[in-house]
């Protein structure tokens, strides 16, 4: 990365305090709505002004779902995400990476084991683990938060690094590898203004962070 | 991090610009207060296998029981916890005794079918309205909690009678399975209206025994070694294999000089890969060749006038029961005697398009070279007068002796069986009531009119219609059934069917029509033994390979639990897993049938194991070699070529004593043919098993979904290879590409039947799925299937 530029003063902990709140705001984002009072609380926390100075029409489509929110439309949402991501049938949105990257588009596929083998390795391991796939949309944002949680908690530089150094791999060999694609066939097969959002708000954040991780890198 | 991190300042002054800006929005974005909740990911078990090092691979025998033809050994490759690959029997060929079971093209995709993304994960049940395809992801506590209430209501409301498991064929095999967990259940809590037959030999099957008394008039295959002369009339194991090993057979008979005809109105891909001769012919008119054939045996003096003087009855005036005409017998009605129409070869040549001379070769070719094994296949005899068919080729075989006698073949269904195994999983069903499979419709509509003239056996009358159905692992309510649009209409209207159980392993068309939805296992999940079909001295272990994935569950499991719901779990399980079950089948099978069985630890070893015999099994070798003490199991306990029985039943136009041609509805003689002037038939396509695997892409490439036309009927319509048409009826319509080609007869389309049926917004359905045409007229005897007769325009789309 080059250096050139002025540089700001930017602290380490609300960076990485930030990141991991943003994974898990898309994180929630992405769980299967629920008629209750969980979505309206969300969108009450949420500032959409400061959503829209990180990305004008994320915090825009995101504000226009949570503005009208009511019991039908997470309703609407909850048909919505089952069309999208649960089935039964063909799904417009198969949320796992192994289907993106297998030749056949199928599951529990090779990259699955890799992404195994690296829970493995931070002691981690999916609670299904052989019924339900490791590379699951939901699952990788969960070791990201996991992964920058740890980051959050570590007084010694080098651990520091590494930490960052497997978010960026994470990034660069996993989730950026299908969150496009993905993304995509969501923005093709959605009217949801819930999760045309929450689409735009996972891939320009992946790619947001990426860079962020390896200027960070940089600078430590 | 605190403020008393050595490392919180480390990025002050050092971050670019453009970081900064675009971070700016997100750090004042909330935290959310309890996280992301429950954890997916936890912390590892330790007593594990360490990270990395992974297991090395295991591989697991193990076999598909869905309704293939063929049964053949699957090897799933495992490793942690996952099916790598797929591999097959590696025996060698050449010792006939243990025949390789190799899996085709359709086990060489059994891995994709495992891990497609749309695989039916979780429990559902349905929100929109019937057949719409709308559904909510729901606990299993809750759908057991709706199958044992619903059970309950229904067989309260409307009585045992109302309740009803359908025909379904997705396990077809084993000793479990969904249909029998489904039956068991029902048995316990008051019973169920039970159905006869099946899709597959419906009609075949109820009129062989008035022939010959059973069903098993087949020989072991390597009998055929000794055949001089083959016909598979309507057969074509190239692709729906009809017993894995038969193939084998059929290329050694060949070795050993066998001939080897097939007739069939296309050029099938068994015709391709065995016959010295193809024989194209009229759907429906099978019997005027047959009629045919039987004229010229008889003029020429070519038939066996010992073997039908000493083992059959109705052949001529000396040899008919008592009461009836002697005008009636077989060979008056070949001759014309009694109506003055000789069925000479110009008499049939007109009706089923077979030139003349040609059907006198063949006819003189059959009676002569001997011994001759006339084989027949069951699409013929799912037409409208199938029956006929059936009883017809075992007239031949009977007028040319072919029969008892190695190398011959009796003909009819054709099954045979000497290899078993016990099959503990047993119930009861207090309800003795059952119908016809096909009519099931029928019972939903109007079943309390139903009497035994619509098949129904066991009562006068039925004390209510279908209320309830259970539909595991089948496409039968929709797809496989006839006339999908009257079905799906039928199905729709809630106050019918008032609740409808589906499991399946995929979202079918059929599934789509479920109240709740149940996700079953694939053969890799589960434990089970797959017996042959169609004949077959081996059984093949069924070995669960992986854990079923996602929420999946054995209907055996779903069932115990239901069964537990309803404080009888105790009776259904009788204490046993699935695993149980099939180590006492092996147990009993080895103490009670044949002490070289292997014990289970050898068997999932081995994975197959060949029962082994010194000779070929000959069907009714007993009956012909020693009549006296071998009585046939028909009323007279001879060979009925006329049959008093049905005789007595009065309706000889439709139902006639002797086996004869009957010009078919939507047939080639029906006016009908002025409106819709093509007969339509379908086949078993290689790329599926019936419907099963239909939305397997990569099988798509070994068979495209495409309606086969003839050159002459395409150039008179403006259509070329590759168009897309409709292709329709009174009945329905259908969109699908076309293949031009002289392989099928003029006059003549066929679709590979097994499309799933995929309507776009119209309604009109896009895949080809070939019962949007077919009727659900019922053959007149068994009340069976006719799917293979119909009438149809083809017009570019």
């Amino acid at each position: 990365m080059t250096t050139t530029g002025e540089v700001f003063d930017f602290d380490l902990m609300p960076f990485l305090q930030s990141r991991r709140n943003v994974y898990q705001l898309i994180y929630l984002l992405f769980m299967e709505p629920k008629a209750d009072q969980f979505l309206y609380d969300l969108g009450k926390g949420i500032n959409f002004k400061e959503l829209e100075e990180f990305q004008k029409e994320i915090g825009k489509t995101l504000e226009q779902f949570f503005n009208q929110i009511s019991d039908e439309q997470i309703l609407k949402q909850k048909e919505e995400f089952h069309r999208l991501f649960i089935g039964p049938g063909q799904l417009a949105a198969p949320p796992w990476e192994s289907y993106y990257r297998s030749k056949d588009h199928l599951l529990f596929e090779e990259c699955m084991f890799q992404i195994r083998d690296l829970y493995y390795q931070f002691g981690l391991q999916n609670i299904k683990e052989n019924k339900e796939p490791d590379d699951h949309l939901l699952l990788e944002l969960e070791f990201m938060i996991f992964l920058s949680e740890q980051s959050l908690q570590q007084i010694d530089l080098e651990e520091l690094k590494r930490f960052i150094s497997t978010q960026i791999e994470f990034l660069q060999n996993h989730l950026l590898t299908w969150i496009p694609p993905f993304c995509e066939r969501i923005f093709e097969n959605t009217t949801s203004s819930l999760y045309l959002g929450a689409a735009m708000l996972l891939e320009d954040f992946c790619w947001c962070d990426l860079e962020a991780l390896i200027d960070a890198r940089e600078a430590l | 991090m605190s403020e008393q991190n050595p490392l919180k300042n480390l990025l002050t002054n050092k971050m670019q610009r453009r970081t900064f800006l675009k971070w700016s929005g997100a750090i004042g974005l909330p935290v959310v207060a309890g996280g992301i909740g429950t954890k997916m990911l936890v912390e590892r078990k330790q007593d594990e296998k360490p990270a990395s090092a992974k297991e090395t691979e295991q591989i697991v025998s193990t076999c598909s029981i869905t309704n293939c033809g063929g049964r053949c050994v699957i090897k799933a490759h495992v490793k942690d916890g996952k099916v790598v690959r797929v591999s097959t029997d590696t025996q060698k060929g050449g010792d006939l005794s243990t025949p390789p079971l190799r899996a085709c093209v359709r086990g060489q995709n059994y891995r994709k079918m495992l891990y497609d993304p749309e695989r039916l994960k979780y429990p559902m049940k349905r929100v929109g309205k019937r057949g719409e395809g709308k559904f909510e992801r729901i606990t299993w506590g809750e759908a057991i909690d709706t199958i044992a209430s619903e059970i309950k209501r229904i067989g309260d409301t409307y009585g045992p009678e109302s309740r009803y498991v359908n025909y379904a064929t997705g396990q077809s095999s084993g000793l479990h399975g969904g249909r029998n967990s489904a039956r068991k259940l029902l048995s316990l809590t008051g019973g169920y209206l039970e159905y006869r037959g099946d899709y597959s030999v419906g009609a075949g099957s109820v009129a062989t025994p008035y022939t010959y008394g059973t069903n098993l008039t087949g020989s072991s295959f390597d009998s055929l070694l000794h055949s001089k002369y083959i016909i598979l009339w309507g057969q074509n194991p190239s692709e729906m294999i009809f017993s894995t090993p038969y193939r084998e057979y059929l290329v050694q008979a060949k070795n050993n000089g066998a001939k080897i005809v097939v007739i069939d109105p296309r050029y099938s891909d068994t015709a391709v890969a065995f016959a010295d001769e193809w024989i194209p012919i009229l759907p429906t008119t099978d019997n005027a060749l047959m009629d045919a054939m039987g004229y010229v045996i008889v003029t020429e003096q070519l038939h066996d006038q010992a073997f039908l003087d000493k083992y059959c009855i109705g052949f001529d005036e000396d040899h008919m029961p008592e009461g009836v005409s002697k005008n009636e017998s077989l060979k008056s009605y070949l001759l014309g005697m009694q109506d003055g129409i000789p069925r000479t070869p110009e008499w049939a040549e007109k009706i089923c398009r077979v030139p003349a001379n040609k059907i006198r070769q063949l006819a003189r070719e059959y009676a002569t070279s001997k011994p001759g094994a006339l084989i027949q296949g069951w699409a013929a005899q799912r037409q409208a007068y199938g029956e006929q068919f059936m009883r017809g080729g075992a007239q031949l075989a009977c007028l040319t002796g072919n029969v008892g006698k190695l190398g011959t073949w009796a003909a009819g269904t054709g099954s045979w069986s000497r290899s078993n195994m016990i099959r503990p999983f047993t119930y009861e069903n207090p309800v003795k009531t059952s119908i016809p499979c096909f009519l099931w419709t029928m019972a939903v509509e109007k079943g309390t009119e139903m009497t035994a003239a619509d098949g129904l056996q066991g009562a006068e009358k039925l004390n209510s219609n279908i209320k309830m159905i259970v539909n595991l692992a089948g496409n039968m309510l929709i797809n496989q059934h006839a006339d999908i649009n009257k079905t799906s209409k039928l199905l729709e209207d809630e106050s019918k069917v008032e609740f409808i159980l589906a499991s399946d392993i995929f979202m079918t068309p059929s599934a789509k029509f479920a109240d709740i939805l149940l996700p079953g296992t694939t053969f890799f999940e589960r434990h089970d033994i797959g017996f042959p079909w169609g004949g077959g001295d081996y059984v093949i272990l069924g070995n669960k390979a992986i854990e079923p994935l996602y929420e999946c569950r054995d209907e055996y499991d779903v069932f115990a639990d239901v069964a537990e719901k309803l404080g009888l779990k105790e009776q259904f399980t009788e204490g046993k897993t699935t695993l149980d079950i099939v180590k006492e089948s092996i147990k009993r099978t080895k103490q009670e049938i044949d002490p070289k069985f292997p014990d289970y630890e050898e068997f999932k070893k081995k994975g197959v194991y060949h029962f082994k015999y010194d000779e070929p099994l000959v069907g009714f070798k007993e009956q012909i070699d020693d009549p006296a003490n071998h009585p046939f199991q028909t009323p007279s306990g001879k060979i009925e070529l006329f049959s008093k029985a049905l005789w007595d039943m009065n309706q000889h136009d439709e139902i006639p004593a002797i086996a004869k041609y009957i010009p078919s509805w939507e047939g080639p003689e029906d006016p009908l043919i002025g409106q819709y002037p093509l007969q339509l038939t379908s086949w078993h396509y290689k790329r599926r098993c019936h419907s099963t695997y239909d939305n397997q892409e990569w099988l798509e490439e070994a068979g495209k979904q495409e309606m086969w036309m003839n050159p002459k009927d395409a150039e008179k319509r403006g259509i070329q290879n590759g168009d897309r048409v409709q292709v329709f009826n009174d009945r329905g319509l259908l969109v699908i590409d076309v293949k031009v080609t002289p392989r099928i007869t003029p006059g003549v389309c066929a679709i590979p039947q097994g499309g799933w049926y995929t309507p776009d917004k119209t309604g009109i359905d896009q895949r080809g799925a070939v019962n949007v045409l077919t009727s659900q007229r019922p053959t007149p005897l068994a009340k069976a299937n006719p799917q293979l007769t119909n009438l149809v325009e083809v017009k570019k789309a």
